[in-house]
């Protein structure tokens, strides 16, 4: 029992984690910063939840206001372009950064 | 020591230590607020910097890139850090918890807590908490030692000043005591020498006019008599042995309300003896006339002229009952109390009822009052 659960429990984060490859190294290249961008976003809001969130409404709305990069970084590359992900994927997306990248799990 | 000197001494006593131990209490409970304060001020500095300390090693931790971070620790204290909702991203110690505390500093089982705002968030944390072993402020003790000296000390001060204040009036009781004491002595030989006089005067060689005067003075002398009594008791009440021997109230009763014969029919007073059976009563044989000559001469002189005034002995019960000017239900209250007369118009000095009531109490005897004021007063005493 215990082992077809592993089974699947294994299954289920390749298939993540393959789902995540797919829709974001798509855009973003494999030495993109991910694990910056967490910092920043933890320095800016510290809990999972508004972390997600404020992840969640900059990814589906992207605007200057809701960046947490420097003005100077935006103005050269410009703004992200607005995900075209479902809001379901784009959550499970989310979910599966936060739970690759965020620090507090990598403190002991 | 003097009759009312113990109450004024606990009295005053107990203002001087009453307002003393006010004013120890209210210096000491301010002094020892002021010591938990600077305490609390010392340690909340001391935690204040030891969260400065973690706040530079958490930032320093968070410049670095790595797949893990070792959380800060040290010797001193313990520390927690918590999310912006205040869920724990990492702690030191188990005993932290914020989820209950509303103040920013406070103590739990010996430890000081300080809880500290955080930004920008290192590693999500929004609030530092330090955990330190409190040091024990031990001046409630030294407290409570230096007030019980105090308060001992205010003793032995208050007794001292009680003492040199009533010194005074107890000289001043005593030289009236020892006043009243000789003047009451030097009164028993004139008092007796009128009295015996006066009936060893023959009657018959007087006329109608001397007889009258003669019977005047010797009611007069009676009265004075009744009063060097009274005197006597109060002041040798205690010192003169007691003999109860067995009484025959009847054959006492004949003799007093012969004694009060002449004072009686001076208001034209009947007295009505109604004493039928001898009663024996165990009793001092001085103490029972006084009361007994007391309850006579209160009726006496408290009644109406031309009425009667009924006396009856049975085995269990003496009533003594008159046609007077009688007293409130109030005053039937306080009659016991000593020096207290209700009629200033009479002579007397209120010691009658009081004297009535010691006898009474010490040989178990129950005194009922009735009175009914402008129609008499009734006292039946049961034993």
């Amino acid at each position: 029992m215990v082992k077809i659960l592993s089974f699947f429990l294994l299954l289920s984060l390749s298939l993540g984690a393959s789902e995540f490859d797919k829709n974001c190294f798509d855009c973003h290249s494999q030495d993109f910063k991910f694990h910056i961008i967490m910092n920043k976003y933890t320095l800016k809001f510290s809990s999972e939840k508004r972390i997600k969130e404020a992840m969640f409404n900059y990814l589906r709305e992207p605007s200057l206001d809701k960046s947490i990069l420097p003005l100077e970084y935006i103005q050269k590359f410009g703004l992200k372009e607005k995900s075209p992900l479902d809001d379901k994927t784009l959550r499970e997306m989310i979910d599966i950064y936060y739970e690759k990248f965020n620090l507090q799990s990598k403190l002991f | 020591m003097y009759r009312g000197e113990k109450k004024t001494i606990f009295y005053v006593l107990g203002l001087y230590l009453s307002s003393t131990l006010l004013l120890i209490t209210t210096i000491f409970v301010s002094y020892y607020y002021y010591e938990r304060d600077q305490f609390e001020h010392s340690e909340k500095d001391l935690l204040k910097k030891q969260t400065f300390l973690l706040t530079q090693q958490l930032s320093k931790l968070n410049e670095n890139s790595s797949d893990r971070y070792k959380y800060p620790r040290f010797d001193e204290f313990e520390s927690a850090i918590y999310d912006i909702d205040k869920n724990l991203i990492f702690s030191t110690s188990k005993d932290i918890d914020i989820t209950n505390s509303k103040d920013s500093f406070f103590t739990k089982d010996s430890n000081s807590y300080l809880i500290s705002p955080l930004t920008p968030y290192y590693f999500g944390a929004a609030f530092i908490i330090i955990e330190k072993k409190s040091k024990n402020l031990d001046i409630l003790n030294n407290l409570i030692f230096i007030a019980i000296v105090t308060i001992i000390i205010t003793l032995i001060t208050s007794i001292f000043l009680v003492n040199l204040v009533l010194k005074p009036m107890r000289d001043n009781i005593k030289l009236l005591d020892s006043f009243i004491k000789d003047t009451t002595h030097e009164l028993n030989t004139p008092i007796t020498a009128i009295l015996t006089n006066i009936e060893t005067i023959n009657s018959s060689s007087c006329d109608e006019k001397t007889l009258r005067k003669l019977q005047r003075i010797k009611i007069a002398s009676q009265s004075i008599s009744n009063i060097y009594e009274d005197l006597v008791y109060l002041l040798l009440n205690h010192k003169t042995s007691t003999q109860n021997i067995d009484l025959n109230l009847r054959e006492m009763l004949y003799q007093r309300v012969e004694y009060f014969t002449n004072m009686a029919t001076a208001k034209n007073i009947d007295l009505l003896l109604d004493a039928k059976e001898d009663i024996d009563f165990k009793a001092d044989k001085k103490k029972m006339q006084r009361l007994i000559d007391n309850l006579l001469s209160n009726a006496i002189k408290y009644s109406y002229k031309s009425t009667n005034i009924r006396v009856v002995l049975n085995e269990t019960t003496l009533c003594i009952e008159d046609e007077g000017k009688g007293m409130s239900e109030q005053e039937v209250k306080k009659i016991f109390t000593r020096y207290l007369r209700f009629d200033k118009s009479q002579g007397g000095f209120g010691m009658g009822y009081s004297i009535i009531k010691a006898i009474a109490d010490e040989y178990e005897i129950k005194i009922d009052i009735v009175s009914k004021e402008t129609q008499g007063t009734k006292v039946t005493l049961s034993w």
